[in-house]
């Protein structure tokens, strides 16, 4: 008999108890997994998106607000709206290293909606740093063909040579991009001018990337580009941000049920301790008088503390990693996730696993210190007067 | 070298304070020699557990002077309190005070761990062996006779082989025949050169002892040798 053998053997003491206390300390810290990984999940796949983008700078039509600049990463349908004489002047600002239009439209393939984004080819090639997996990359500006993103060559089995079909006009899979893990993947690429003329949008674009020659002049440039241009300029970090804001909404409501759950947690011990010792207040005193020390009774209740930290601990992070898998979608389901993979939204990793065990096991051990306390406030005496 | 092992000197304990005090023990002053098995009697709530307790160091006295085998209790803190109740003393009470939860062999191991001292595995074991409990010793207290319950209880009381074993009532909840087993095996242990202590109501338990201690209101009323 040693001490971790006494405070297991009281900890299963009472099983009802037990595993109450537990459910509810499994609970809260599962809550607080499933807000880490999803929330964190979240914000590296649009920072991930943003990188993706190329650009330094969003050249995007006036009034547009955050959720179209969700779209903006996600590669959605966006209305067209900036007339390409204003892309030439853009083209002509001093520090503007590229510009590059992109038209966001959509198509039904085989009854499934596909993005499909009209592009300059040479200049999106060289902002996105393509590289091509199978097939082979448009030849001219103009060529009547489609790159297709690798999720979408294997959600069709689509290879080079296959027809595509852009609002029913036929046009021929030429290359299949090399799996990037953003929206690219999801998207198909044409032309801009086939783009413009399937979708009968003459001379209008839906944004433009623009990347800068100087980092450091970044806020002056897209200064310019506002004076002799008429749009409405983001840098990519206020794009992220912008993002964030929408996306944050629902994250602090999450964490407000979150830190309920948690808190709850705490007071479950705590109460479930302080009945504990009140319970075994004779056997504290037994326990004085074969010798124990105050030192002993506080550590074992502490262990007690801690195995429950420890125990829900495990449970929570089991639990809220099946949720964040499960329901993470569900949880987070706004413009910008909807576009994702389920997995995408959920970043998981032995960073999380130890950061909420340490947090449950620290927490745990806080809720113990009171009844610790309490235990060795009781004199040996008086704990052998209750019989 | 004086042969006392237990040394009080004006020794009282008052619970409360003002007009509502109340004094448990009065001033008592007395010598136990070691080796010796003393009995002590009087009307309950006149102070007889409340002195045992201040000898065994569960209670600080709130006057005068503890000597337990060479140590004054008022000098030591907690810790040495609760070193010299693990090491140099047993304790059996009149309810048995086991470890619900706990087997009749764990009980007897929790009072080594607590005690602190080295001792060989089978120690628990021989002790219950000894008593005769030996098929029993993975029974819960809960499965076991009261007879049985404080024979687990001196077992336990013994583990650090202590010279002195305190008892308060061990014979209380017994009945005729568990009470006379307990008290051959208290004869044995006073043989052996055990100091007894125990405080009883009964006066055919106290004839075994070799001293009577009568206590009211607090006070040693008579101290007499067994017999006399």
């Amino acid at each position: 008999m040693n001490l971790n053998q006494l405070v297991w053997r009281n900890l299963l003491r009472r099983r009802g108890r037990f595993i109450f206390t537990l459910a509810g300390v499994s609970v809260g810290m599962a809550a607080f997994v499933a807000l880490m990984t999803i929330g964190q999940g979240l914000k590296d796949e649009i920072k991930k998106q943003a990188q993706g983008l190329g650009a330094n700078l969003v050249v995007t039509p006036k009034g547009w607000c955050a959720y179209e600049q969700i779209s903006v990463l996600t590669g959605e349908q966006l209305p067209s709206a900036i007339p390409m004489s204003e892309l030439a002047k853009i083209r002509a600002v001093p520090g503007v290293k590229s510009a590059v239009p992109h038209l966001n439209e959509k198509t039904a393939f085989r009854n499934q909606p596909v993005l499909v984004i009209g592009i300059w080819p040479e200049e999106m090639r060289a902002l996105q740093k393509w590289s091509i997996d199978s097939g082979r990359y448009f030849n001219s500006p103009d060529e009547r063909a489609v790159v297709i993103g690798a999720a979408i060559a294997k959600q069709f089995k689509l290879k080079p040579g296959d027809e595509f079909t852009v609002r029913g006009k036929p046009v021929p899979v030429i290359g299949i991009l090399r799996e990037a893990g953003s929206k690219d993947d999801i998207a198909t690429f044409i032309p801009l001018a086939l783009a413009q003329q399937i979708y009968d949008v003459q001379d209008k674009v839906s944004f433009i990337a623009v990347q800068v020659s100087d980092l450091e002049k970044m806020e002056a440039t897209s200064l310019k580009i506002q004076e002799i241009a008429n749009v409405a300029v983001v840098t990519d970090k206020q794009l992220v941000s912008s993002v964030l804001s929408i996306v944050g909404s629902v994250g602090a409501a999450m964490q407000a049920v979150a830190a309920v759950g948690v808190l709850a947690a705490a007071f479950g011990i705590v109460n479930t301790l302080l009945t504990a010792v009140h319970e075994r207040r004779r056997e504290i005193g037994i326990m004085q008088a074969l010798g124990s020390t105050r030192r002993t009774l506080f550590l074992a209740f502490m262990l007690e503390s801690g195995l429950y930290g420890l125990l829900g601990g495990i449970l929570g992070v089991t639990i809220g990693v099946l949720v964040a898998y499960l329901f993470g979608s569900y949880l987070t389901d706004n413009a910008f996730t909807a576009s994702l993979h389920q997995s995408q939204t959920v970043a998981f990793d032995s960073g999380t696993i130890l950061l909420t065990m340490g947090f449950s096991v620290c927490l745990a051990l806080f809720a113990g210190l009171y009844p610790a306390y309490r235990a060795t406030k009781l004199s040996p005496v008086e704990a052998m007067r209750h019989v | 070298m004086s042969n006392a092992v237990i040394k009080l000197e004006k020794v009282s304990k008052t619970y409360g304070s003002g007009a509502a005090e109340a004094k448990a023990v009065s001033e008592v002053s007395m010598t136990v020699e070691r080796g010796s098995w003393v009995a002590i009697m009087g009307p309950s709530g006149h102070g007889k557990s409340t002195l045992l307790q201040l000898i065994g160091g569960l209670d600080r006295p709130s006057a005068g002077r503890i000597v337990l085998d060479g140590s004054e209790l008022g000098t030591l803190d907690a810790a040495e309190l609760a070193a010299v109740r693990g090491k140099k003393i047993g304790f059996v009470f009149q309810f048995f005070n086991l470890m619900p939860h706990l087997t009749a062999l764990e009980n007897v191991e929790i009072a080594l761990w607590l005690g602190g001292g080295a001792h060989s595995k089978g120690r628990a074991m021989g002790l219950l062996e000894r008593f005769g409990l030996g098929d029993k010793a993975h029974h819960l207290p809960s499965m076991l006779s009261g007879g049985q319950q404080q024979r687990v209880a001196i077992a336990r009381a013994l583990a650090n082989e202590p010279d002195i074993l305190l008892m308060d009532e061990p014979t209380g909840n017994l009945d005729s025949g568990s009470e006379a087993e307990l008290l051959t095996l208290l004869g044995e242990l006073h043989k052996a050169g055990k100091t007894l202590i125990m405080v009883t109501h009964n006066p055919t338990v106290a004839s075994h002892a070799q001293r009577l201690v009568h206590v009211k209101d607090g006070r040693i009323e008579e101290d007499r040798c067994n017999g006399v």
